[in-house]
């Protein structure tokens, strides 16, 4: 069925393939400046044989470049099927040395308009059998398998259409017949090509409009380009956020000490685990750039309740963190922890009583009644949004910050060589199990809790007095 | 050029109609396949005036099948007096067609397009894909007849740009037949199931053809080690007679 008859709201367009046209333009200077030779088989000679040396010298000449960067440009137009090897044909690259490849007619090279189709894969396959029977590999069985399927109600119609395209080219001279054989089974290897090979043709997922055709210039589209405000504030945004990650990022900045990955040495792991006693520099000082950013390290959130205990304020973050195990736990203990949750932070003369505005308080309490996930989202981000416009910025500048700083660890990065290399190679140990990690997580949630109950300041004060 | 008239049998015996069909169905297919091998060559070694008028002439005659074919089916299936297995021979036949129809608006869409990247007169433009003779007899095979006349007179930029305006409007039609045939005809298909055998049987087997492209692959050294052990065999064989007759005459 064509496109136009498909009335789903599917995507069926491919993505622009700009590399195409530009390949092609390469492939038509490439005729007059690469030299070809004839193809000597049996009786018969073809002409228009290239090797893959004159190609590269060809490509490194036109273009200007080394030689790596000529092969990799090769193996590309070998790889979209613009030019086919005539031996060793599953593997498309370009062999820089004397292995023979032709171009490729224009009638099989890659379009993007046109999405291959599997009637005529089907049509291929059916031909390649009536040649010669069982010449089709494993794969293409079972791709003709599976498309005997799926076009059963066409199935006449592409075996029909084999046999007349089969005897057709019967029709042509025995040369000619080689060269059009050559060209489908290259063109099929690139757009159906063998299993566990890669695939130039690999574009992802289909797009919902053509991207081709020019928008239509209506009032939403001029409206969307005229935005410029938002746009200016959102190219500072992205600045802002460039210049504070830059250190962090983990493709423009290397890992310090080195990269476990590389060097089987995992002192990077060690040092930034979730609750190591000195954290390093670089996460402390990630801590400083965003509330957020201080809270999802566990280390960082810990470090802030020690700081809101010394200010006895912890009840805000205690709510938070308890708004977000209801949110993200199981659904069915929602409705006991939301009675622990009212009873601790939201009812009045509770222990914990949080300080949020009336009609937050109200919309929330309302909410209560009849418990969901997501009932206590209004306080907690009310709640987030006062830690951070208040708490955050002294704790910023508190010494239990300012300590943190001075006692963090910045690794000197490693530099092994090949033997010590090696040596971390044999040494690999598998790391802690994570049920060990969970047990001691689950250990410290029960402390926490033990020593978050509610705070009596008479009895603290007591104890104080006893004291002096 | 005789073609397989399309007379709408009203005649007693449903047979005649329903071959007829298949006829018109198996021409179509046959013109086709021609077209997309004269296709493929365009934009290589072999493009030249003579293909393109062939392409133009292998065009114009599956138009006409394909205006003749769409009629008679149309005829036929809306026909409410036809038995349950005409009107599933026929539903075959009507995939087949459209299923044709389709390839063809494929096929012509690529002319159309790679006919404006090549233009004939620029000849040294043309890809180099090694194919040395014509697709003379596949245009004749197409058009059902033993020899094409050679059309004379060379094609002129202005009337390449004719061709290139026709076809578009061709393709138009095709696109528009398609559409037709969609709404106008219910033919459900996921209810149409194929008659013939999932693989096709041999036509015949080409031995030459095969030679030469499993010669292609591996570059003739395979043929040449295999002349060599046939040689060495032979060898063999004619120490060991001569052996025998050694034998045989000293003792």
């Amino acid at each position: 069925m064509t496109i136009k008859l498909i009335r789903d709201h599917g995507q069926h367009y491919r993505p622009r393939m700009a590399c195409l046209q530009k390949l092609e333009a390469m492939v038509l200077e490439m005729q007059s400046g690469v030299k070809s030779s004839e193809q000597k088989l049996n009786i018969t000679s073809i002409p228009h044989v290239i090797t893959g040396e004159d190609i590269l010298a060809w490509i490194a000449n036109h273009m200007k470049v080394d030689t790596q960067e000529a092969r990799t440009m090769g193996t590309m137009l070998v790889a979209y099927g613009f030019i086919y090897p005539l031996q060793d044909h599953k593997r498309l690259i370009l062999k820089p040395d004397g292995s023979l490849y032709r171009f490729q007619t224009p009638y099989f090279w890659p379009a993007q308009k046109w999405k291959v189709d599997d009637t005529d894969y089907a049509i291929y396959l059916a031909k390649r059998n009536i040649r010669k029977k069982g010449s089709l590999d494993v794969y293409e069985q079972e791709n003709y398998n599976k498309l005997h399927k799926w076009l059963n109600y066409k199935w006449d119609f592409i075996v029909m259409q084999a046999k007349e395209q089969y005897r057709a080219g019967k029709e042509r001279n025995k040369a000619d017949r080689v060269v059009f054989d050559c060209q489908e089974r290259a063109f099929w290897i690139v757009h159906r090509p063998p299993p566990r090979t890669h695939s130039a043709m690999d574009y992802g997922v289909d797009r919902l409009i053509d991207p081709n055709v020019e928008e239509k210039k209506t009032f939403d589209y001029y409206k969307r380009i005229v935005s410029l405000i938002s746009l200016n504030i959102s190219l500072f945004i992205l600045v802002k956020f460039m210049t504070t990650y830059k250190g962090h990022d983990p493709f423009l900045a290397p890992c310090l000490p080195s990269n476990p990955w590389q060097t089987d040495d995992d002192t990077y792991w060690e040092l930034n685990m979730r609750s190591v006693e000195t954290p390093t520099k670089m996460r402390v000082e990630r801590w400083s750039f965003s509330f957020f950013e201080l809270l999802s390290d566990p280390r960082g959130r810990a470090d802030f309740k020690v700081f809101l205990k010394k200010e006895f304020s912890g009840e805000n973050l205690a709510f938070w963190e308890a708004a977000e195990e209801m949110k993200w736990g199981a659904a069915s203990s929602i409705n006991e922890q939301a009675q622990t949750i009212f009873k601790t932070f939201l009812a009045p003369g509770a222990p914990r009583w949080i300080n949020i505005d009336g009609r937050t308080m109200g919309l929330t309490v309302k909410g209560l009644e009849h418990p969901h996930r997501y009932v206590l989202d209004a306080a907690q981000t009310h709640i987030f949004m006062l830690m951070k416009k208040d708490t955050f910025y002294r704790y910023l500048k508190s010494p239990v910050y300012k300590d943190m700083q001075k006692k963090s660890l910045s690794p000197a990065p490693h530099t092994f060589t090949d033997s010590q290399l090696e040596q971390n190679a044999r040494n690999r140990k598998p790391g802690i199990d994570p049920i060990i990690i969970w047990q001691q997580e689950e250990e410290e949630r029960a402390k926490a809790a033990a020593a978050a109950g509610p705070i009596d300041i008479k009895k603290l004060m007591a104890s104080k007095l006893d004291r002096k | 050029m005789p073609l397989s008239n399309s007379k709408v049998a009203d005649d007693g015996s449903s047979a005649q109609p329903q071959r007829e069909g298949q006829a018109m169905v198996d021409s179509l297919t046959k013109v086709v396949a021609c077209y997309r091998h004269l296709a493929s060559c365009i934009g290589g070694s072999t493009d030249s005036t003579s293909l393109r008028q062939e392409l133009r002439q292998t065009r114009e005659h599956a138009q006409t099948l394909a205006v003749s074919c769409r009629n008679h089916l149309t005829a036929r299936l809306r026909d409410k007096t036809l038995s349950e297995e005409d009107r599933k021979e026929t539903e075959l036949q009507w995939v087949a067609f459209s299923s044709c129809l389709e390839l063809f608006h494929a096929d012509m869409c690529k002319v159309y397009h790679m006919g404006s990247c090549f233009s004939v007169a620029k000849k040294s433009a043309m890809v180099q894909t090694g194919l040395q003779g014509g697709a003379t007899e596949v245009a004749a095979r197409a058009l059902s007849m033993p020899n094409l006349q050679e059309q004379n007179g060379e094609q002129t930029a202005s009337m390449e740009g004719l061709d290139q305006s026709q076809l578009e409007q061709e393709i138009a039609q095709v696109d528009r037949t398609l559409e037709d045939m969609e709404m106008k005809v219910n033919v459900l298909r996921w209810t149409v199931e194929a008659k013939g055998p999932q693989y096709a049987d041999p036509v015949s087997v080409d031995s030459a053809s095969l030679a030469l492209l499993s010669g292609d692959e591996e570059g003739g050294f395979c043929d040449r080690s295999q002349m060599f052990v046939l040689l060495m065999l032979c060898g063999v064989a004619l120490v060991a007679v001569v052996l025998s007759v050694c034998v045989v005459y000293l003792a």
